[in-house]
């Protein structure tokens, strides 16, 4: 059993390895084409192509635990990363045009939620999966169109900045209701609960850097790799134990270190380890997705990718007016926001597994579509902003320096 | 001249240096040291990228752009604080009166108020020269004065005297 287990890994890690290598090839990103090799090579439909079968990998136990793995650091990195200094420095611009995304893309989500009959719990997982954008996807396209360099990229990652908050927050929300026992006073106890923990998680990462920062003096690179994983797998392990969410723990084990000297040497040791719980994650979530199941949502799917597509679109372009940005910039802003991912991906997984309802069945396969096309779409988008931008009537034209 | 720092979540640092006008030069260093450089001519136009570099050969280029391995000396931009003082270099060809004397006979202090504060012989330069060295043919005085004091100075190197009003 155990030489067909490994055989199996084996297998995975490869099609993993060739996904991604094909995806680079053609400049797209990797989170799509680690799916799509989860979906084929996976127990669902397609299982077999002219007789032969495709179910290479069985979804395994294993394969879970990496892919919690992988939501952990990816959460664990968000806090890492989560610049306080900068959200200070911008505040104001940032609360705004942070409140102007939330505003119009949870709004759609919500309005699509309901439109479509949706319960209310339902709503809410479907409003978060539309509104969060992909830091991942975004921060590469940024990098590889040059963009970064120009000034569109502030108002694009004050966004995201803000996005990550309220991700947290909305999160750890989320996680309490839904997997409270449903009445209204468990519900608030859980939310009770597991904002005294969260907030508990705070004040260590607030006060206790200077320990954090002792604590992890290291050596070599090795034994400072084993204790961050050992730390936040294990914090994230009790958050879950006591019904809070390992995500929203995770984050805020992240942002406990990013206070340290650490931050650097985590991007460095930390950083593979991650991309490799990451891309199993994404993989085991292509091995789950029954695509049989998007013939449920096909009109909820195409709904959700036109009119959320529209309003990062509309969001964008506020943002960079707040900026002060000229018409193409600020439509450029709104281009860069459209790509959705990992975390969708992450609120997916949580949906899955309250799997009551909806939830456990539909919302995944939909938010695994959603997130295919909108990262895709998304990427495309940004390559192809300024043909398409040409291709707008007058209103939109560069305007020339005075 | 203004560096602006920002942080680029998951990739690195970006700092953007103003150039001339509304150029900047925008350099973002990446966690795994890798450095890009990209140029923008202007508020409106787009970021071109120029190139990028490993950490090591970022840290070669930049030795090189300060001068650790060879500092020119460059002409056009010395500044001297000196006030309302230039220096410069005068020729003394081996017509001029001035050959043969030491420099206390020529008193060149007291007739152009200009100071010799070294006199290039060949191969060899002699640093605040004495009172009584000799001022040789082919001799380069550098000198430090006003405009003025250098216009009746290079007056006493051509006709031995500052008295402009014969010319």
């Amino acid at each position: 059993m155990a030489e067909l287990l490994l055989v199996e890994i084996g297998i995975a890690l490869t099609g993993i390895a060739l996904a991604g290598a094909l995806a680079n090839r053609i400049g797209l990103s990797v989170i799509p084409a680690y799916i799509i090799i989860g979906i084929l090579i996976g127990p669902n439909e397609p299982s077999s192509i002219g007789g032969i079968s495709l179910t290479l990998v069985e979804h395994r136990e294993f394969i879970d635990v990496l892919a919690e793995l992988g939501i952990i650091f990816l959460l664990f990195f968000l806090g890492l990363e989560f610049s306080v200094s900068q959200l200070l420095a911008d505040r104001k611009r940032i609360a705004k045009i942070g409140s102007i995304d939330f505003l119009i893309n949870f709004g759609l989500g919500l309005t699509l939620g309901v439109v479509f009959g949706y319960t209310l719990l339902e709503t809410f997982f479907i409003a978060g999966i539309v509104y969060i954008s992909s830091s991942a996807v975004i921060t590469k396209s940024l990098i590889d169109n040059g963009w970064v360099a120009n000034p569109e990229s502030s108002p694009i990652l004050g966004t995201l900045v803000f996005e990550d908050i309220l991700i947290a927050i909305y999160l750890a929300l989320l996680s309490a209701v839904a997997l409270g026992e449903g009445t209204a006073l468990d519900a608030a106890m859980s939310v009770g609960s597991a904002f005294a923990f969260l907030g508990v998680l705070t004040v260590v990462a607030w006060y206790g850097s200077e320990y954090v920062e002792r604590a992890f003096d290291a050596d070599s690179d090795e034994l400072f790799l084993l204790r961050v994983l050992g730390i936040t797998t294990l914090i994230a392990g009790a958050a879950l134990t006591a019904g809070l969410s390992e995500a929203v723990a995770a984050f805020f084990v992240g942002t406990a270190f990013s206070g340290t000297d650490h931050t650097e040497r985590i991007e460095d040791v930390v950083a593979p380890a991650r991309d490799f719980f990451a891309a199993v994650f994404f993989f085991s979530i292509g091995l789950t997705t029954d695509i049989t199941l998007l013939a449920n949502v096909v009109w909820l799917l195409l709904a959700a990718i036109l009119v959320t597509t529209a309003g990062k679109l509309v969001s964008g372009t506020l943002s960079g007016q707040v900026y002060g940005l000229d018409r193409i910039r600020s439509a450029r802003v709104g281009f860069g926001m459209v790509p959705r991912g990992e975390f969708s991906l992450v609120i997916a997984t949580l949906a899955a597994s309250v799997g009551t309802g909806a939830l456990g069945s539909v919302i995944p396969a939909f938010t695994v579509g959603y997130v295919l096309l909108m990262s895709i779409l998304g990427t495309v988008l940004i390559q192809n902003s300024d043909p398409i931008l040409d291709r707008v009537p007058l209103r939109l034209r560069k305007s020339t320096p005075e | 001249m203004t560096i602006y720092e920002t942080e680029v979540p998951g990739v690195g640092h970006k700092f953007e240096l103003e150039l001339d006008g509304e150029e900047r030069l925008i350099v973002l260093i990446h966690h795994d040291g890798k450095r890009e450089v990209y140029r923008r001519p202007g508020e409106n136009q787009d970021s071109q990228k120029l190139f990028s570099l490993t950490g090591k050969r970022a840290r070669q280029l930049g030795s090189i752009l300060e001068g650790a391995h060879f500092q020119p000396i460059e002409m056009d931009e010395i500044q001297v604080p000196l006030g309302e003082a230039i220096i410069e270099w005068v020729d003394i060809d081996s017509s001029s009166p001035l050959v043969g004397q030491t420099l206390r006979a020529a008193n060149i202090r007291e007739q152009t108020g200009v100071s010799i504060i070294a006199i290039q012989r060949a191969e060899k330069t002699i640093a605040n020269p004495m009172p009584d060295t000799t001022i040789e043919a082919d001799d380069i005085l550098v000198t430090l004065g006003s405009r003025d004091e250098q216009q009746a100075f290079s007056e006493l190197v051509e006709t031995g005297s500052t008295d402009t009003s014969q010319a």
